[in-house]
C-alpha cells in the first residue's frame, strides 16, 4: 500500500458523488443512498487505517501538477499529519452518521439524488481543504464547499426564498474569500511557493509589518467562512436548507475551516502580536454578539445558527490566545454536539408537522423521551455542564486567554465568561421552551424514521464524554490531543497553577448555575412574548442585515442602473449617435452640392486633384 | 519527417472553409446539403488542427510557414506562420465553429447562405491567426467583418439592423484608423531601406520617431480596442452579441473577441514596443475599468443574453490585464483565459440559445424553475454559469488565478482590485443562474429536456472546461516559447530556410 492511497479519502466521496451526479436520477433510492453513504463511510475507514501515516511530521504526497508557469508551480499534494488527521476524522465520522440520518430525513423528498450529490461533493470539498498542503488547492476546497453550501441552503429552490438565503450565503463568504486570495498572491509573491509547509518554515523571515498584514488578510478570510463579524449575516439565513445541511455545513465542518485555516498557517499566524490579539478579539466579540441574538430568536434552528456563530468565536478567541490545540478541542467537540442538536431539531421540527416556532412547541419531553434525552446530552455540551465536552473545551480557551495575564487577554476572558452566561441562559431557554411545560402546538405528533434517531445515539455519547480527548490533568487526565498536536508545532502555552485551574473551573460551573437558574425562573412557565424593542432587535440580529442593505445592497443597485443606463446609453451611445445625426445632417448639406450640372463636378474634381498634387509636392520638397 | 509538412496545410486552414462555403451556395437545390457540408468542412479543419496541435506543440519556433510573393510591386506577400499562439487560436477557432455549425443546425430561413457565410468567417478568422504580412493581415481582419454583419442583420433578433450596423460601423472605424497607420508604415520602412515591404518580419525593424510612434500604435490600438472591447468602446458589444442568432454570438465572444488582443500580441507590441510598453498603466486602468464597470452593468440586465454579453468584456478586463502585466505568469493566463472565455461563454450562449426555443424568451425576470422543467439542461447550466463565475476546478479559474497571480509580483495593486471583480462575477452570475433555474415554474406546457444534438454540443464543451480547470499544461505548453520570445522583445524564432 502506497502512500498515494490517501488520495482516496478525499477522493471517494468525489467518485460517489460523481456517480450520483450522473445517474442518480436513474438509480433506484436505496443504491443512491448507499452509494453516498459508501464513500463517506469507506473515507472513514480509511482514515483510521492509514492513521500510523500521520505519526511524527505526517505523510506528504504529491498526486500530478495542477498548475505550471514560469515560477508557478503547484502540485496537487496532501500532508497527513496530526492536525489534519484528526480533522480528516472527525470530518468523516461526523459526516458518516450525518448522511444515514440524512436517509431517514430525505425518506419522502423525490430529490435524494441531488441532495446526497451535493452533500459527497461538499465531503470531497471539506477534506480537500483539511488535506492540502497548498494553498491553491487549499482555496479549490475553500471555494468548493461555498458552492455546495450555495446549493444545499437553496436545495428547495421552487421557494425564493431558499435560493436567495444561498446566494447570499455564497456572496457574502466570497467577500472573504477575496481577502483570502489576496494573501494568497501575497504569499506566492513573497515566497515564490504557495506549499503550506513551505510558508509556514519560511514565514519568521518575514517583516512585522507584512506579517500583522498578511494574518489580518487570513482573518478576514476565515471570517468569512466561519460567520464571524463581520462577514457574519448569512448563517442565520442558511438555516433554510434541510436540517442535514446544517447540521454538517453550517455546524460541524464548514464554518469551523476558517479556524482550522489559521491553525494550519498558526506557525505563521502566531509570528504577529498583533494579529493574534485581532482574532481573539473578533472571536470574543462575534462571541458575545450571536450569543445576545440565540436569546431572542424564535425558530429552533436559528437559535443553534446564532449559538454556533458564538461557538466559532470561542474557536477564533482561543487561536488568538496561541491555544491551537485548545481551539481544536473545542472544534472537535462543538462538532459533535452541535451536529447532535441540530440532527435533534431536526427530529423535533418533523414531531411538530415541519413547525419551526419554539413558542409554538412545548411538552415534548413526555411525547418523545428519547429526542428530550438525545437533545438533552447536547444542549448540556452547548452550555457547559460540568464534566461534559463544552465544559472541558470552553473552558480550557477561557483558562488560555486568563492565563496571558495582560488586560487585553483578561477583557477578552472577561467577555467570554459573561458569554458563557448567556450561552447556559439561552440554551435552557431552549430547552424549556421546547420541551417543558404542556404542548401548545395542535395537531398529532408525527413519527419519527428510524434512520433519524439511532445515529444521534452514538453522537451523544462522543458527545458527552469527547472531553476525554484533552482532559486536563487536575481532572486526572493526560491532555491526549495537546500532546497530539503539539507535536505538530503548537503555540506556546502559559502554565496555570492547579489552584488557579480549579478557580477557573469553579467560575465556569457557577455561571452555568446561574444560567440554568436565570432561564428557570423566565421560561419554566411559558408566557406569551412580549414584542419588546430590544427582542426585535436582538431578533433581527442587531439589525446588521438592514445595515447591510442601506450601505451595500441599495447603493450597488442604483449604480449598476446608473451606469448602465447613465453611462452606456445615455453618455457613451448618446455621444456616438450624435456623431451619427452629425455626419448625416453634413451630408444633407453637402447634397446641395450635387446640383446635377456636370461642369460644378468637373470643377471640384480639379481643386481635389490640384490639392492632392499640392500636398505631394510638399512631401517630396520635404523628403 | 512529417507526411503533412510538404502539405500547404496553413493555406488549406484558410481555404477549405471558404470552398466548403462556396459548395453550400452551389448545392442549394440538395435539400440539407448545406448543413452537412458545413459539419464536414469544419471537422475537417478542426481534425487538422487538433492533428497539428497533437504532432507539434511540444516543438518550438515555426511550426509551419508558407511564402509566395503576391503583389511584388507593393511587396505584399502571402506569408502565413504558426506558432503555438496561432496554433492554439486556430483549434480554438475549429472547435467553436462545429459548435456553431451544430447549434444552428434547424436555422431558416435561408440556411445554405447562413452556413456559407459561417465558413467564410472561419476563413477570415484562420487568416487572421495565420497571417505574418500586414496587407493580407488587414484583407482577413475585413473578411471576418462582413459576414459577420449579414449574419446579425438578416438570421438576428428584433433589433437586429441596428445592431449590425453598429457592429459595422465601430469596427470599420478602428480597422481604418489600422489601415492608415500600417500604410504609414509601410512608407516610413520603404524610405529607411528601400525595401518597401508589409512583412512584419521587416516592419519590426522600422526606426519610428517616438511622436509618431505613438500616433500609429495608437491606431493600431484603437482598431485592436474595439474589437476585444475595452470601456468606453465596447457599446457595440451587447448590442451586437444579443441580437446575433446563437451562432453568432458564439463565434463573436468565442473567437473573434480575441482577435482584437491577439492583433495586440502579435502586432501592436512587435511593431510599437515603446509606446506599447509605456503605455501599460493605460492598459491597466482599461481593464480594471472593464472588470468592474461591465459587471456592475451585468447585474442590470433583463436580457439573459445581454448579461453574459457583458460579462464578456468584464472577462476580457482579465486578460487585457494580463498583458498589463507583462510578465511570462500573467501572459500565459491571459491567452488561457482566451481560450477558457471562449469555451464558457460559447457554451453559455449556446444554453440561452436552448432556453429561447423552448421558453421563447430571453428575459430572466419570465424565466424561473427550469430545474424542475429540464433538470439536465438546467444542471449544464449551473456547470457552465459556476465556470464563469471562476470556481476553482473549472476553466476559468485557472486563468483567472495566472493572470492574478502574475500581476500581483509586479503590480499588487492592480491585482488585488481585479480580484474584488471576482465577487461582482459572482453577483451577476448568480443573479442569472437564480432567474433562470431556481423559483416556481412559470408555465406549464412539457418542455423536452436536453436533444441528442445539444448534447453533442454540451459535452465536449463540459469535458473542456474540466480539462482546462485541472490540467491547463495540455495548452500551455504550446505558447510557452511564444511568449517567452515576446517577453524578450524577439518576435521571430529562426525558422529553417530562413525568413524571407
Amino acid at each position: 500500500m502506497t502512500d498515494k492511497t490517501l488520495f482516496l479519502i478525499p477522493l471517494l466521496p468525489l467518485l460517489c458523488g460523481a456517480l450520483n451526479v450522473l445517474f442518480g436520477m436513474r438509480l433506484p433510492r436505496q443504491l443512491s443512498q448507499a452509494i453516498a453513504v459508501g464513500g463517506v463511510a469507506s473515507s472513514t475507514v480509511l482514515t483510521l487505517v492509514l492513521w500510523p501515516l500521520s505519526a511524527g511530521a505526517g505523510t506528504h504526497v504529491t498526486l500530478f501538477t495542477w498548475l505550471d508557469s514560469g515560477t508557478l508551480h503547484v502540485p496537487v499534494e496532501i500532508l497527513f499529519d496530526p492536525l489534519s488527521a484528526s480533522m480528516t476524522l472527525m470530518v468523516t465520522g461526523v459526516s458518516t452518521l450525518i448522511h444515514l440520518y440524512a436517509i431517514g430525513y430525505m425518506h419522502r423528498d423525490a430529490d435524494y439524488a441531488r441532495f446526497f450529490a451535493l452533500l459527497n461533493l461538499f465531503v470531497f470539498a471539506m477534506l480537500t481543504i483539511v488535506l492540502a498542503d497548498n494553498l491553491l488547492l487549499l482555496f479549490l476546497g475553500w471555494e468548493g464547499v461555498g458552492f455546495c453550501s450555495y446549493a444545499l441552503i437553496g436545495f428547495w429552490y421552487r421557494e425564493e426564498k431558499n435560493a436567495s438565503a444561498g446566494r447570499k450565503a455564497f456572496l457574502v463568504t466570497r467577500v472573504g474569500d477575496v481577502f483570502l486570495g489576496i494573501a494568497l498572491l501575497w504569499l506566492f509573491k513573497l515566497f515564490g511557493t504557495l506549499s503550506i509547509s513551505g510558508i509556514n518554515a519560511g514565514a519568521s523571515q518575514l517583516a512585522p509589518h507584512i506579517l500583522t498584514l498578511l494574518v489580518v488578510l487570513l482573518l478576514l478570510g476565515a471570517c468569512g467562512k466561519s460567520a464571524q463579524l463581520p462577514l457574519m449575516t448569512w448563517l442565520p439565513d442558511a438555516m433554510a436548507g434541510p436540517t442535514p445541511v446544517s447540521a454538517l455545513i453550517h455546524a460541524a465542518t464548514m464554518v469551523t475551516a476558517g479556524v482550522y485555516l489559521l491553525c494550519r498557517l498558526f506557525p505563521l499566524v502566531s509570528l504577529s502580536s498583533t494579529g493574534l490579539a485581532l482574532i481573539s478579539a473578533v472571536g470574543a466579540v462575534t462571541a458575545f454578539y450571536a450569543a445576545t441574538c440565540a436569546l431572542a430568536q424564535r425558530e429552533i434552528k436559528k437559535v443553534l445558527a446564532y449559538s454556533t456563530m458564538s461557538q466559532v468565536g470561542y474557536m477564533f478567541l482561543g487561536v488568538g490566545t496561541g491555544a491551537v490545540a485548545g481551539s481544536m478541542f473545542h472544534l472537535f467537540t462543538h462538532a459533535f454536539f452541535k451536529a447532535l442538536l441540530f440532527m435533534g431539531a431536526g427530529c423535533i421540527i418533523h414531531l411538530c408537522g415541519e413547525e419551526n416556532d419554539i413558542f409554538k412547541m412545548g411538552g415534548l419531553r413526555k411525547k418523545s423521551p428519547l429526542v428530550f434525552w438525545l437533545f438533552l446530552a447536547g444542549a448540556l455540551c452547548l452550555a457547559g455542564a460540568p464534566l461534559s465536552s463544552g465544559f472541558f473545551s470552553k473552558d480550557g480557551l477561557l483558562a488560555a486567554a486568563y492565563a496571558h495575564g495582560t488586560p487585553f487577554y483578561l477583557t477578552i476572558y472577561i467577555l467570554g465568561a459573561f458569554t458563557a452566561l448567556l450561552t447556559a441562559i439561552y440554551t435552557f431557554r431552549l430547552l424549556y421552551l421546547v420541551f417543558g411545560g404542556t404542548s401548545r402546538f395542535t395537531g398529532d405528533l408525527h413519527g419519527l424514521p428510524k434512520l433519524m434517531t439511532w445515529p444521534l445515539i452514538p453522537l451523544a455519547l462522543i458527545a458527552l464524554f469527547s472531553g476525554v480527548l484533552n482532559l486536563p490533568e487536575i481532572f486526572g487526565g493526560h491532555q491526549w490531543l495537546d500532546h497530539l498536536l503539539h507535536a505538530a508545532g503548537s503555540g506556546e502555552s502559559h502554565p496555570l497553577s492547579h489552584m488557579q485551574e480549579w478557580t477557573l473551573a469553579g467560575i465556569a460551573t457557577a455561571l452555568f448555575a446561574i444560567g440554568w437558574a436565570v432561564a428557570h425562573w423566565r421560561y419554566s412557565r411559558f408566557t406569551p412574548a412580549q414584542e419588546k424593542k430590544a427582542v426585535l432587535f436582538f431578533l433581527h440580529g442587531w439589525q446588521a442585515d438592514r445595515l447591510v442593505h442601506a450601505t451595500l445592497i441599495t447603493p450597488f443597485a442604483f449604480l449598476s442602473r446608473l451606469f448602465w443606463q447613465g453611462a452606456d446609453l445615455a453618455v457613451i451611445d448618446g455621444i456616438l449617435e450624435s456623431l451619427g445625426q452629425g455626419c448625416q445632417s453634413a451630408g444633407e448639406r453637402l447634397r446641395t452640392l450635387t446640383t446635377g450640372r456636370v461642369s460644378s463636378y468637373l470643377a471640384s474634381l480639379a481643386w481635389g486633384l490640384l490639392l492632392f498634387m499640392l500636398f505631394f509636392l510638399l512631401q517630396v520638397v520635404q523628403g | 519527417m512529417n507526411p503533412l509538412s510538404s502539405l500547404p496545410i496553413l493555406s488549406l486552414l484558410i481555404w477549405l472553409p471558404l470552398a466548403g462555403g462556396l459548395g453550400c451556395l452551389f448545392l442549394r437545390p440538395v435539400r440539407h446539403a448545406s448543413r452537412w457540408i458545413a459539419l464536414g468542412t469544419t471537422g475537417v479543419v478542426f481534425a487538422l488542427t487538433l492533428f497539428l496541435f497533437i504532432t507539434g506543440s511540444s516543438k518550438n519556433g515555426w511550426l509551419f510557414f508558407e511564402d509566395h510573393a503576391w503583389i511584388s510591386r507593393f511587396g505584399i506577400r502571402y506569408t502565413l506562420g504558426m506558432d503555438g499562439l496561432s496554433l492554439l487560436m486556430t483549434l480554438l477557432t475549429a472547435f467553436l465553429l462545429i459548435v456553431a455549425v451544430l447549434i444552428s443546425w434547424q436555422v431558416s430561413p435561408y440556411p445554405d447562405f447562413f452556413f456559407s457565410l459561417l465558413l467564410l468567417i472561419e476563413c477570415g478568422i484562420m487568416g487572421v491567426f495565420l497571417s505574418l504580412d500586414l496587407v493580407l493581415f488587414y484583407l482577413f481582419w475585413e473578411i471576418m467583418l462582413i459576414p459577420m454583419f449579414f449574419l446579425i442583420g438578416v438570421w438576428g433578433h428584433a433589433r437586429r439592423l441596428y445592431a449590425a450596423v453598429k457592429f459595422f460601423l465601430f469596427t470599420l472605424a478602428g480597422s481604418l484608423l489600422m489601415l492608415l497607420a500600417l500604410i504609414s508604415l509601410y512608407l516610413l520602412h520603404g524610405q529607411q531601406t528601400g525595401d518597401y515591404s508589409f512583412a512584419l518580419s521587416a516592419l519590426i525593424h522600422t526606426q519610428i520617431p517616438p511622436n509618431l510612434a505613438w500616433w500609429l500604435y495608437g491606431s493600431f490600438f484603437v482598431a485592436f480596442a474595439v474589437k476585444v472591447p475595452l470601456v468606453p468602446v465596447h457599446t457595440w458589444l451587447p448590442d451586437a452579441h444579443t441580437e446575433a442568432p446563437t451562432a453568432g454570438s458564439v463565434i463573436l465572444a468565442g473567437i473573434l473577441l480575441k482577435t482584437g488582443v491577439y492583433g495586440l500580441i502579435r502586432f501592436g507590441f512587435p511593431l510599437f514596443p515603446g509606446p506599447a510598453h509605456a503605455s501599460l498603466p493605460i492598459l491597466a486602468v482599461l481593464a480594471l475599468a472593464g472588470i468592474f464597470y461591465a459587471a456592475w452593468i451585468a447585474y442590470a440586465q433583463n436580457d439573459a443574453k445581454r448579461l453574459i454579453a457583458y460579462s464578456s468584456v468584464a472577462h476580457l478586463g482579465f486578460v487585457i490585464l494580463g498583458l498589463a502585466a507583462w510578465n511570462l505568469t500573467a501572459l500565459e493566463g491571459s491567452i488561457l483565459q482566451m481560450v477558457n472565455h471562449g469555451i464558457t461563454t460559447g457554451a453559455l450562449f449556446s444554453m440561452v440559445g436552448m432556453i429561447d426555443q423552448r421558453a421563447h424568451t430571453r428575459e430572466i425576470a419570465r424565466l424561473g424553475g427550469l430545474w424542475t422543467r429540464v433538470p439536465v439542461l438546467g444542471a449544464f447550466f449551473l456547470f457552465f454559469s459556476l465556470a464563469s463565475l471562476g470556481l476553482p476546478g473549472l476553466n476559468n479559474f485557472t486563468g483567472e488565478i495566472l493572470i492574478l497571480l502574475g500581476t500581483f509580483t509586479t503590480h499588487p495593486v492592480w491585482a488585488a482590485l481585479a480580484l474584488g471583480g471576482v465577487v461582482f462575477a459572482a453577483i451577476y452570475m448568480l443573479r442569472l443562474v437564480q432567474g433562470v433555474l431556481w423559483g416556481p415554474t412559470k408555465g406549464d406546457e412539457p418542455w423536452t429536456d436536453l436533444s441528442g444534438r445539444e448534447a453533442l454540443v454540451l459535452i465536449p464543451l463540459a469535458i473542456l472546461v474540466l480539462w482546462l480547470g485541472l490540467h491547463p499544461s495540455t495548452f500551455l505548453e504550446p505558447v510557452r516559447e511564444p511568449v517567452q520570445l515576446l517577453l524578450q522583445g524577439s518576435m521571430f524564432p529562426s525558422m529553417p530556410g530562413g525568413m524571407p
